[in-house]
């Protein structure tokens, strides 16, 4: 026996979606997907769940990672509901879930928050550079040493943890004992999910974005790995300095393109932008091209005239880390393939206890 | 007596003739003794066909036709106005189905069907020896009109008679007009409240001249027939003068010291036994309930306008026809039906409308504000056990609706919908439309897993089994659980057995054809309309209320009638009034004629449907139907049977 709770509708519309209790369930939605399958069947259900308030069972369930959001079920709504936007709103909550320190319910809800927490993280930048004195190579040996700490630390007391309360609530409690050796089997597949999302390419119609999101994932990771592990772009080397300019210019291009997606509102995945989606597609952009433009300085040595940039460049560099990474969309890079990761392990259960 | 007689034997395409050698039928009747004429053809209903039929029966003189083709149902009526069109009655005229008795059902042996289809129009042939030019029976018809019931559909009804200059007699049991619509506030597809409605009504009433309206009024008695119905009317009276004095008035409810429940709110609050109109009624007057009053003389004291003197008062009426616009009682829950009468907080959807009409700012039920509403739908409708199978259509939408309203007019309203599958149908759609995007909560049951109604500690529960949630259990704890109940005929049926009007299986008044003819009733000069004849809405019975009104005036709008002549008739020497035939007359059409020591039957050709009920039962054979004469029954036998 379970409640029925309409308050969860009401808190589902403050992370993004709108009129989805519209829905009169004919379930054309879950008919015209093209990842929904017999023993994993949305996103239909997903909408009952939400519009009936069973939250436990939207909170230990994996099914809005495995959306990847190609809109069909959108577009052939009877009833404009946008189920496809109530599996996006549904990964935002899950994200809120997951977060152990309740900060990501509140800047996925509040406009007002998310402004105050980019102004506070800015603001710090700033303090921190006029504490040394506004000194530009002082301030990029911290800037550095702040790369380092961020990843290390929001990996380690955000990331790290919530990732473990997305097991607890999706394994343990849906009450799954699998044993090691089912954790251990699909390792291979969690990281070319995690590197790859092969999955989006059983979606309909979704191979360009396919191309253009993994170009963007793995430039970037590249470009982290570049400057904060590797530091190559302190080699002189003609060619790959060369090779660094060509490899950003194609990842701000395709950035440009998702960004500009959002604003033409064209497809069903960029037609409803929650201040979420825009800060992730700006921040990311804004984060490369202050980098190209900080690296441009550098190598026409001119930088030194122009703290300023750098500066920009780091107060953007410390919102993404301290709070896109950890509290807002970025997370669902790991969730994604973590989702399928225990999805795996899951089936793999169902299979191996013969049920 | 010779006659010459005319016969047609169609081959309906092969329809016919691939299984009856209709050359052969044609040779075999030809020297029968009286055929004068006839021929084959390939389809007889063709317009060529129908031109030479007339011009062979001017021709070659014919007394009588007989076409040998389909069923009468079929084209019967076509080819009695071939020969009316050629200057014969159309009585002359005999149809002899040769294909759906004949060659569809013999297919599979030629020669039987052949036979077959021989004796058949041989029979026929024997049937128009006897026939006769027969004329229409004709009837005076009194241009009055008695629409029973003044609620929507019978003040529609009355208005529309009205304005074709028939006299209206509007005549309803209660002391008010405007029956259940009064009681609603705001109606779907309007704009207007039932309020609204029946004050434009009764406005509109008032203006007619040829309108009385009687309230407090009950035909008691029926005699006479189409054209001249004879009605006795009890009416019963206020107990207070014309035009009594408000301040007086006033002050005589207020001593009245007998309380009981009033039936306007669903017995939601209670009124005194001396009672004004409720502001949605009229006419506007204040009137003594006697049945509850206990005569203690209260307001006598202060109002000289109490007359205890007053009498009932029987009136007799003369209508050509009768409108029923009875309405509908709405279903009460049996005992304990989803927690009714024995669960607080669980009230019916009538009375839910009639509490928000109640309730200003604050939606309050005994005492507690409610926020959370559960709408149990389907009550007394689609009933898996009960008796009541039929969907009482307008549920669905005035649920909605309300719940609609409800979240409009007061603030923090949930609303939960305990459906067995939404049938918002046509243009109420929208409804739901916007009660789903408003976010109400719809929940679906199957017939036998419907949801219950439970009392836990003081918490009222509404648990259901979802079907659109993976038929999960559900349970809701609900400020108040509304009972969406059905429509169901009224229980006092008696005005209705007054007429012998037949009812249907769900015991609403029953039409002749529910597609052609949905007005009429078996029962000559009787229409119904509205919810009388089964669950509509507002429109759906206004709708009805003017389609019975057409048809009713056309019985009446000539002063005179014409009614088929094919009736009993009774041979009043043979007949010594055993009163067999009385008793097996299902319409009442038989009466007994004492003349000197001589007592027999005769019949009233106004009210006779030639069903033929009172011919078996004369022991002395003294009764005959018209074209359906013993002896040209027995004749058409001897053919179909002869050897």
């Amino acid at each position: 026996m379970t409640a029925i709770n309409s308050e969860l509708a009401k808190e589902l519309n403050e992370f993004g979606t709108f009129d989805f209790s519209a829905c009169y369930n004919c379930g054309n939605c879950t008919a015209v997907c093209s990842l929904t399958t017999e023993d994993e069947s949305f996103p239909r259900n997903m909408l009952r769940y939400s519009m009936v308030g069973l939250e436990n069972d939207i909170k230990v369930s994996l099914k809005p990672w495995l959306c990847y959001y190609c809109g069909d079920c959108s577009t052939y709504c009877p009833q404009n509901a946008y189920p496809g936007e109530l599996m996006m709103t549904l990964r935002r909550w899950l994200t809120s879930r997951y977060d152990w320190t309740g900060l990501s319910g509140l800047l996925y809800k509040s406009a007002v928050w998310n402004i105050f927490a980019f102004l506070l993280v800015a603001a710090g930048v700033i303090v921190y550079a006029a504490f040394n004195s506004f000194d530009l190579a002082e301030i990029m040996h911290g800037g550095h040493l702040f790369e380092m700490i961020a990843i290390a630390g929001v990996f380690a007391a955000i990331l790290f943890p919530n990732i473990i309360r997305m097991w607890y609530f999706t394994i343990i409690k849906a009450g799954i004992k699998a044993p090691v050796k089912l954790y251990l089997k699909p390792i291979g597949s969690f990281f070319v999910h995690m590197f790859t999302q092969k999955r989006t390419l059983s979606c309909n119609d979704n191979k360009f974005r396919w191309f253009e999101h993994f170009i963007l994932v793995i430039g970037y990771l590249s470009l982290l790995f570049i400057t904060v592990f590797l530091n190559w772009f302190e080699t002189q080397s003609l060619f790959i300095n060369l090779l660094g300019y060509f490899v950003s210019a194609v990842v701000f291009i395709v950035t440009f393109h998702f960004i500009f997606e959002r604003i033409r509102k064209t497809k069903e995945i960029s037609k409803f932008s929650q201040p979420s989606d825009w800060l992730f597609v700006i921040w990311l952009f804004l984060m490369g091209i202050t980098a190209f433009l900080v690296r441009l300085f550098i190598d026409l040595n001119i930088l030194e005239h122009n703290i300023w940039l750098y500066l920009v460049h780091l107060i953007i560099l410390a919102q993404w880390a301290l709070l896109i990474v950890p509290f807002g969309k970025w997370t669902h890079f790991l969730y994604r393939s973590f989702a399928m990761y225990f999805q795996k392990i899951i089936t793999d259960h169902s299979g191996f206890s013969g049920n | 007596m010779s006659k010459r007689i005319g016969v047609y034997i169609c081959r309906c395409g092969g329809n016919i003739s691939d299984y009856v050698d209709v050359d052969k039928v044609k040779g075999a009747i030809e020297k029968e003794k009286d055929v004068v004429l006839t021929k084959t053809t390939m389809f007889a209903c063709a317009d060529a066909n129908q031109k030479e039929m007339e011009k062979d029966i001017q021709e070659n003189d014919l007394d009588d036709v007989i076409v040998a083709s389909c069923s009468p149902k079929l084209h019967l009526t076509t080819f009695r106005a071939v020969t009316v069109r050629a200057g014969l009655n159309k009585f002359n005229y005999y149809h002899a189905n040769i294909r759906e008795q004949v060659s569809w059902a013999h297919s599979d042996d030629k020669p039987g069907a052949t036979e077959n289809a021989i004796r058949v129009v041989k029979a026929a042939i024997a049937k128009m020896r006897h026939a006769k030019p027969l004329k229409p029976i004709k009837i005076h018809s009194k241009k009055a009109v008695a629409v029973l019931g003044a609620g929507v559909a019978g003040m529609r009804a009355a208005i529309a008679l009205a304005a074709m200059d028939c006299e209206v007699y509007l005549i309803e049991r209660n002391h008010f007009v405007g029956g259940h619509t009064a009681q609603w506030e705001e109606l779907f597809n309007s704009e207007e409240t039932g309020k609204n409605v029946i004050s434009r009504l009764f406005h509109e009433l008032l203006l007619y001249k040829n309108i009385t309206i009687y309230t407090g009024a009950q035909v008691i008695e029926n005699a006479g027939h189409i054209g001249d119905f004879m009605l006795k009317v009890r009416v019963e009276p206020a107990y207070i003068d014309e035009i009594p004095d408000p301040l007086e008035i006033k002050k005589a409810i207020e001593v009245c010291p007998v309380e009981v429940p009033d039936s306007f709110n669903f017995n939601l609050t209670q009124r005194k036994a001396i009672y004004r109109n409720n502001p949605e009624e009229f006419p506007e007057k204040t009137v003594i309930d006697i049945k509850n009053c206990t005569r203690c003389g209260e307001c006598e004291k202060v109002c000289k306008s109490i007359n205890f003197s007053q009498k009932e008062k029987i009136i007799t009426l003369h209508a050509g026809t009768v409108l029923f616009a009875t309405g509908f009682d709405p279903y009460t829950p049996r005992e304990n039906e989803f927690g009714y009468s024995r669960i607080s907080n669980v009230i019916t959807l009538p009375q839910f409308m009639r509490l928000i009409a109640l309730c200003d700012k604050k939606l309050i039920y005994k005492g507690k504000e409610v926020n959370k509403i559960a709408y149990v739908y389907c009550v007394g409708s689609r009933q898996p056990d009960g008796e009541n199978k039929y969907c009482s259509r307008y549920c669905c939408t005035a649920a909605i609706f309300t719940s609609i309203n409800v979240r409009k007019k007061y603030r923090n309203i949930a609303n939960y919908h305990f459906t067995r599958g939404v049938r918002t149908y046509g243009k109420q759609e929208v409804y739901y439309n916007e009660s789903l995007r408003m976010g109400d909560v719809y929940l679906q049951s199957f017939d036998h897993e419907l949801p219950v109604v439970y009392q836990k500690g003081n918490k009222t529960l509404v648990k259901i089994n979802d079907i659109l949630t993976e038929q999960r259990e559900l349970e809701l704890e609900a400020d108040l659980v509304v009972l969406v109940t059905s429509m169901v005929p009224r229980e006092d049926q008696s005005t209705a057995s007054l007429f012998k009007l037949p009812k249907g299986r769900d015991k609403f008044l029953k039409e002749i054809h529910m597609k052609l003819r949905p007005v009429e009733t078996v029962i000559d000069g009787i229409t119904i309309a509205g919810t009388c004849q089964g669950p509509m809405n507002i429109a759906e019975s206004v709708n009805s209320s003017l389609s019975a009104s057409a048809k009713a005036f056309s019985y009446i709008s000539k002063g005179e009638l014409e009614l088929e002549p094919i009736v009993a008739s009774i041979n009043k020497n043979l007949c010594s009034w055993c009163n067999a035939c009385y008793e097996a007359c299902p319409f009442d059409a038989i009466n007994k004629v004492d003349e000197g020591s001589k007592s027999y039957a005769v019949i009233n050709n106004s009210i006779c449907k030639g069903c033929g009920m009172c011919l078996p039962v004369c022991p002395y054979d003294a009764i005959e139907l018209i074209t359906y004469s013993n002896r040209e029954i027995e004749e058409m036998i001897d053919m179909l049977a002869k050897d």
